[in-house]
């Protein structure tokens, strides 16, 4: 029996298939995927350090940037944190047109990653298309916020801008022109073989799986795994606002797909519901700008368009945060990637990166640099584990 | 003393039908197809070199010449630089036995039909070594590729190419494309109409079958797995940077005139045409109406996987040009 | 196939790309660009440098002696926060945000307050 030699391809950190540079070392044997090994941690960027030495109201505008296409979930999410540390009611209203500013944001990103999925598969109309409508999303977010991106809507004890009543109309109009567009594509994706093709029995993830490798978020939920963190620990308005967990059996790509229109159409009905009941009111309350957060330790979770997201406040009473932790949705999903991409050809391998809908500007927290010897590295969580087995052993007396 | 004659060869060979009339015929097709392409996706293409963009390929080309050619240190260096050359010059060879400037092509003879597919064969074996001699992994693997696409899209390339030369008798490309002059030229009789509306009908099988193969050859969506962007970054043309990257893209500009030319040649009669209008025209006409459709199927389908291409071909394409075939003969023997 | 029909009727719609700078959409209300210091209003308290997320405000002088106020726009995040802050409304943002120059000279926007004299009114010049 001949011996097949093993051929690696490095799939990053400068790939046209990675939107933000990470690095993916992949086994080959011919076309098929035999091993995958992720190394993330190119866009590590001290975040979580210059957080200890900014005040709260500098910290929200510098986790805003975190990520730009998940930016108000950190900044709402710190919001939610430092109000919990401090014991903040925050006024309906405000969570109102927060919820409001969530779901749009889930819009844009659903079908940013609709159309970049597109674009992998090398489906360049549908992507322009997608990205043609979804500018739509733009513009509301433009007129809301003042800003495309950087939406800086919430602040902590409420939110910063309020929304007229023409401005209501306007959502409700851009909405129906969405909604229309992405039934469209919805229906356009479910019929053209081709792209099925593409996407039916790739990157599968068994539902035993998905629970021992830490999937969150839409790779979870097309396992068929209902859990949202919206319905299993609703925060803002949404223990008031009915909506639904959307779930898929398939297990692979087209779920993913199906799973994330199905979440768009959700995420509609939630910003309908949410216009049709806005409360009158203020809309955010008084704090001081150089605010003293009481010594607590809180945990905030929240349901990022692409999973849990989690933040951590550890706070000693001044006016800086003493340590400040994020757990981004990627994180937890690069696993199941490694473990998605076995079995699967070459050419696969973008949109299986892809369906996770990876986004590694929120997720490098942190890698190891030796500055003497200039040598840098990853540590997986045995050698983590060993290291601050023998670091307690030195320490601790 | 050079004669008059020999004078005027050259200058055939090297303006009009020749190189310089190919190369600006190309750029002007590549131009089509980024217009068209571009429209059918709602945005505008090229805009403004030129009048709407029609200098673009120019100024791409230029840029690209004026680049720095770098060769890896591990390539293979002879067939490195020996590759776009070839890649060039191929399609060259083959415009020059299909019929442009009149029903006879500048080199026709009987039996260029079987030259003809074997230069396109040569090409992408010619693909094959450039990937090679890279010793880039994405090189090696889009060489790779392009060999098995290859191998998948030559059966019925031939075959379906071997059909109007059944019907015309004759494997010289001149004359399959000036036989639909001579053949709907007669009276018409209910027999003879029958006749030819199975002939339009089995030939726009064929057709059908004949330009999804040269889309595989031209390597365009949803054929472009040898240089799949997203997967394998350029793939086989990942190292070739500069004038070599040059003669690369014009060589596959030039290789869409000669794809839509031989499409006009054996299905759509060649430059000739029922209005008395110079052959010239015609055959800009109908080339132009071939990069129309094959940029029409490149907006339509997303990138197939080489091993979703292998099957289909041979499962499903393979076989209708077998029953083309069998079609074909059986009309021959009615004509 | 299924996506033909779509395909053709694009082909008689007007293409969707906005063609700037020849064709240019105005900017929503609201938008947060360029910053306007109203120099009359100033008290200069120096809130708005302090809670700057990005430091790029600094001010030239304090309280009501304040001669100048500079931003520097190569750091600012055009969060709007000193805007927000400032107790007098003196900073507005306004909505003009084509801001990107060939050189850095129009990086750094300094706004001065010319002291009052006997004769004159305090204006408010950009510089």
């Amino acid at each position: 029996m001949g011996e097949t030699e093993e051929f690696i391809i490095p799939v990053g950190p400068q790939h046209p298939a990675l939107k933000e540079p990470t690095n993916f070392t992949i086994t080959v044997d011919g076309e098929y995927v035999v091993d995958a090994k992720a190394r993330p941690g190119y866009n590590h960027r001290g975040v979580e350090k210059a957080m200890e030495s900014r005040t709260y109201i500098q910290n929200l505008y510098l986790l805003e940037r975190v990520c730009g296409i998940c930016s108000i979930c950190h900044m709402t999410n710190f919001c939610l944190t430092v109000e919990e540390a401090m014991g903040l009611e925050v006024p309906a209203r405000a969570n109102y047109i927060r919820t409001i500013m969530h779901e749009i944001e889930r819009l844009h990103s659903h079908s940013l990653w609709l159309g970049v999925a597109a674009h992998e598969i090398g489906f360049d109309t549908l992507f322009y298309y997608i990205w043609r409508d979804r500018e739509v999303i733009m513009d509301l977010t433009e007129s809301i916020s003042g800003n495309r991106v950087n939406k800086a809507m919430p602040t902590i004890g409420g939110v910063r801008r309020n929304i007229s009543p023409e401005l209501l109309r306007d959502i409700r109009k851009g909405l129906d022109i969405f909604e229309e567009r992405i039934k469209y594509y919805k229906s356009l994706i479910l019929k053209e073989t081709t792209v099925l093709n593409r996407a039916i029995r790739v990157g599968v993830l068994t539902p035993h799986d998905a629970v021992a490798l830490c999937a969150v978020g839409p790779t979870l939920r097309a396992s068929g795994i209902k859990s949202d963190v919206r319905a299993d620990d609703p925060y803002l308005v949404f223990d008031e606002v009915p909506f639904n967990v959307m779930t898929h059996d398939g297990c692979d790509v087209a779920s993913r797909v199906i799973v994330r229109c199905d979440e768009m159409f959700e995420s509609i009905n939630v910003i309908r519901y949410c216009l049709d009941h806005m409360p009158d009111g203020p809309i955010r309350v008084k704090v001081p700008v150089i605010m003293r957060v009481p010594e607590t330790e809180t945990v905030c979770l929240w349901e990022a368009p692409r999973g849990e997201l989690i933040h951590y406040l550890k706070s000693t009473g001044g006016t800086t945060p003493y340590r400040y932790k994020i757990r981004a949705p990627t994180l937890g999903n690069i696993p199941s990637v490694q473990r998605m991409l076995i079995g699967n050809y070459i050419a696969d391998i973008p949109i299986v990166i892809a369906a996770i809908d990876p986004c590694f500007s929120c997720t490098d927290r942190m890698t190891f640099v030796d500055v003497n010897t200039e040598k840098n590295w990853v540590w997986d969580s045995e050698q983590l584990r060993r290291y601050s087995r023998k670091w307690y052993q030195q320490n601790s007396h | 003393m050079v004669s008059t004659e020999l004078a005027l060869k050259v200058v055939e060979i090297l303006v009009f039908p020749g190189f310089f009339f190919l190369i600006v015929y190309a750029l002007f097709l590549e131009w089509v197809d980024r217009k068209f392409f571009a429209r059918l996706q709602n945005r505008y293409g090229p805009e403004h070199t030129g009048w709407k963009g029609i200098l673009q390929p120019w100024a791409d080309l230029i840029k690209l010449l004026a680049k720095e050619d770098i060769t890896p240190a591990a390539a293979d260096k002879i067939m490195f630089a020996a590759v776009p050359i070839v890649y060039l010059a191929i399609p060259l060879t083959i415009m020059f036995m299909v019929p442009i400037w009149n029903s006879n092509a500048y080199i026709g003879f009987p039996g260029d039909l079987i030259v003809v597919i074997f230069l396109f064969t040569l090409l992408i074996l010619s693909v094959f070594f450039g990937g090679w001699s890279s010793v880039n992994r994405f090189g090696i693997v889009g060489g790779l590729r392009a060999a098995l696409q290859m191998l998948s899209y030559e059966i019925p390339m031939a075959l379906a190419a071997v059909g109007p030369a059944i019907l015309a008798k004759s494997l010289s490309i001149s004359n399959i494309a000036a036989w639909p002059s001579k053949v709907f030229a007669g009276n018409l009789t209910p027999y003879s109409v029958a006749v030819g509306a199975a002939t339009v009908f089995v030939m726009a099988v064929g057709f059908g079958i004949f330009t999804l193969c040269m889309i595989a050859e031209l390597e365009k969506i949803p054929f472009d797995i040898p240089e799949a962007e997203t997967e394998i970054v350029s793939g086989w043309q990942v190292e070739f940077s500069g004038k070599k990257l040059a003669l690369l893209r014009l060589g596959s500009d030039i290789e869409l005139v000669a794809a839509s030319a031989l499409m006009t040649a054996l299905f759509l009669g060649g430059p000739l045409g029922p209005w008395p209008i110079p052959p010239v025209v015609w055959f800009i006409v109908k080339t132009t109406i071939c990069v129309l459709i094959i940029s029409n199927v490149r907006a339509l389908f997303p990138r197939f996987r080489i091993d979703q291409m292998s099957h289909w071909m041979w499962k499903n394409i393979v076989p209708i040009a077998v029953l083309y075939i069998v079609a074909v003969e059986m009309l021959a023997a009615v004509m | 196939m299924a996506m033909e029909p779509e395909l053709l009727k694009h082909l008689t719609k007007k293409p969707a790309t906005l063609l700037y700078p020849f064709e240019k959409r105005p900017a929503p209300k609201g938008l947060r660009g360029r910053h306007k210091w109203h120099a009359d209003k100033c008290i200069g308290c120096g809130l708005c440098a302090q809670v700057c997320p990005a430091f790029a405000i600094e001010l030239d002088g304090r309280g009501l002696e304040i001669k100048g106020w500079t931003v520097h726009l190569d750091r600012c995040v055009f969060c709007a926060q000193c805007a927000e802050v400032c107790p007098v409304n003196a900073i507005e943002l306004t909505q003009e945000h084509e801001l990107a120059g060939y050189d850095r000279g129009g990086i750094t926007l300094k706004f001065t307050k010319a002291l009052p004299t006997q004769a004159d009114e305090p204006k408010s010049e950009k510089k």
